[in-house]
């Protein structure tokens, strides 16, 4: 059996329907047994997600046009044979993932502006005291890193300190290191050095999305 | 009131307090039937996590929640085990703390998510992955597993962890191993000191890293590596008499060394930016 049989088939394999033929290639294909994984993984969250509030309409048609805009998909006008051609239904599980990853950017987006609206809202003294006394504070951020320790603020007070904090020291870590990876760029070591101080970042990030999800 | 009577009134006062603290903790035992290599996942904003390894095929969880401010919600699906601390409104630190005390089967895996509160386990042969903010993380007497702890600013011990593949990336807080060895021990820090002390195995591979922390790593004569250590703008300090060996980059004094020490069967970096780094015999 071929890669390209295999993953017509993956549907009624993902149904169950399996037989000793599918079996062997899996065990023999490193690629169809990572595609497989991948879609087991898709299945076992897809609950979680739908368990989860449903967005509101506006969130899914900016879903929408990201992956419009990355090319992810095409409208059926532009592209009509994708509306003829018969395909697997699988083949839109994959885009669960980049759906999801654009679902939490929106959402931090959306949060940052829920937080916003309701600050100006309901306290705008407090607001404008604030803005004046971390103005400093949060100018040494990027965008980024301004949403993400206001949604912590928003979710956790306490817990903001710690987390501006240690985006300052991690910034600082990634500025060395790329200082350390530029001077010297056939550095292997620098070069992980670099990485491990990305990893601290991404580190925090993931906590607290871990946290405050 | 003279002071007899006051010392009554206080004691009576401090009885009533004590039975009503009393009355709002709760102590909650949740027993559950597992296979082999059973996934036990915990997720506690406040208050301690300590495993250690149960008798059978049973886990047994037992919670004491300090207030009804916080529920305990659990599921079971085969062989994993979900436990999550719900916090209810107006919970806060205090009102909002469950205590854990867990017992697993060796062979499971663990996955332990906190924001204070220490995260002990001891004695499990499972894989285990620890996310705490602030929280200690002491982690001992572990054989074969596979090791995650990432941590904000709480310090981490670990503690005779044999044949194990060790990945810990700290924030702030300090990471102290003692017999630590294995495949893979890998440590990333920011701003924490990093210790070690052992021998570094025997085939394995150890990365220290960290941005303005400290390393010390202490290993005895018999330690057989091949290291590497560089501060960019930190102190390099070694112990050990080193074979010189070829590098692809310039070694300079004081802020780098590497060489290899008797067989050289493990591989040894410690980076840092601007910590101190001294690799110590002893």
């Amino acid at each position: 059996m071929t890669c390209e049989q295999f993953q017509e088939l993956l549907p009624e394999i993902g149904g169950g329907n399996r037989n000793p033929e599918y079996e062997t290639h899996l065990r023999s294909c490193q690629e169809c047994w990572g595609l497989v994984s991948d879609l087991n993984a898709i299945s076992r969250q897809a609950p979680l997600l739908q368990a989860s509030e449903e967005p509101g309409p506006q969130l899914w048609n900016a879903i929408e046009s990201a992956l419009r805009d990355e090319g992810l998909i095409h409208s059926a006008r532009q592209q009509p044979v994708l509306v003829l051609k018969r395909e697997p239904r699988w083949n839109l599980a994959w885009m669960l993932p980049a759906a999801a990853s654009v679902l939490i950017v929106l959402g931090v987006l959306n949060y940052q502006g829920k937080i916003h609206s309701i600050s100006t809202e309901s306290a705008p003294a407090l607001t404008t005291q604030s803005a004046s006394v971390q103005g400093p504070v949060m100018a040494a951020f990027s965008v980024e890193d301004q949403k993400f320790l206001t949604a912590i603020a928003f979710r956790s007070p306490t817990l903001r300190a710690k987390y501006e904090r240690g985006l300052r020291d991690v910034n600082a870590y990634i500025r060395d290191a790329q200082q350390s990876a530029l001077s010297d760029p056939n550095d292997e070591e620098a070069q992980r050095y670099l990485m491990s101080a990305y990893d601290q970042k991404a580190m925090l990030y993931q906590m607290a999305l871990d946290r405050f999800q | 009131m003279d002071s007899k009577s006051r010392n009554a009134t206080l004691i009576i006062g401090l009885t009533i307090a004590g039975m009503i603290c009393a009355q709002a903790e709760t102590r909650k035992e949740m027993h559950f039937k597992v296979g082999r290599h059973a996934t036990v996942s915990i997720t506690n904003q406040y208050g301690p996590i300590s495993v250690r390894p149960a008798v059978g095929r049973e886990v047994v969880v037992t919670a004491v929640l300090s207030s009804d401010k916080v529920e305990v919600d659990q599921s079971q699906r085969g062989s994993r085990v979900d436990i999550f601390s719900h916090l209810l409104a107006n919970a806060d630190a205090t009102s909002g703390q469950v205590s854990y005390e867990v017992a697993v089967p060796a062979d499971a895996s663990i996955v332990l998510h906190a924001s204070s509160g220490q995260l002990r386990a001891e004695k499990m042969r499972g894989d285990v992955d620890f996310e705490e903010a602030t929280g200690d993380v002491d982690l001992r007497d572990f054989n074969g597993a596979h090791v995650h702890i990432k941590t904000l600013d709480g310090p981490v011990t670990l503690t005779n962890i044999q044949d194990g593949y060790v990945e810990v990336t700290s924030m702030g807080g300090d990471v102290m191993m003692n017999a630590v060895n294995g495949p893979m021990v890998q440590v990333n820090s920011v701003s924490g000191k990093i210790m070690y002390d052992g021998d570094f195995g025997a085939g394995g591979e150890y990365v220290l890293t960290s941005h303005t922390g400290d390393i010390e790593a202490q290993a005895p004569a018999y330690a057989s590596i091949d290291v590497f250590a560089r501060s960019v703008t930190g102190l390099v300090v070694n112990d050990f008499t080193l074979e010189p060996e070829h590098t692809p980059f310039a070694i300079k004094a004081g802020s780098a060394f590497a060489g290899t020490v008797n067989k050289a069967a493990s591989k040894v970096k410690l980076l840092s930016f601007s910590g101190k780094i001294h690799l110590k015999k002893r």
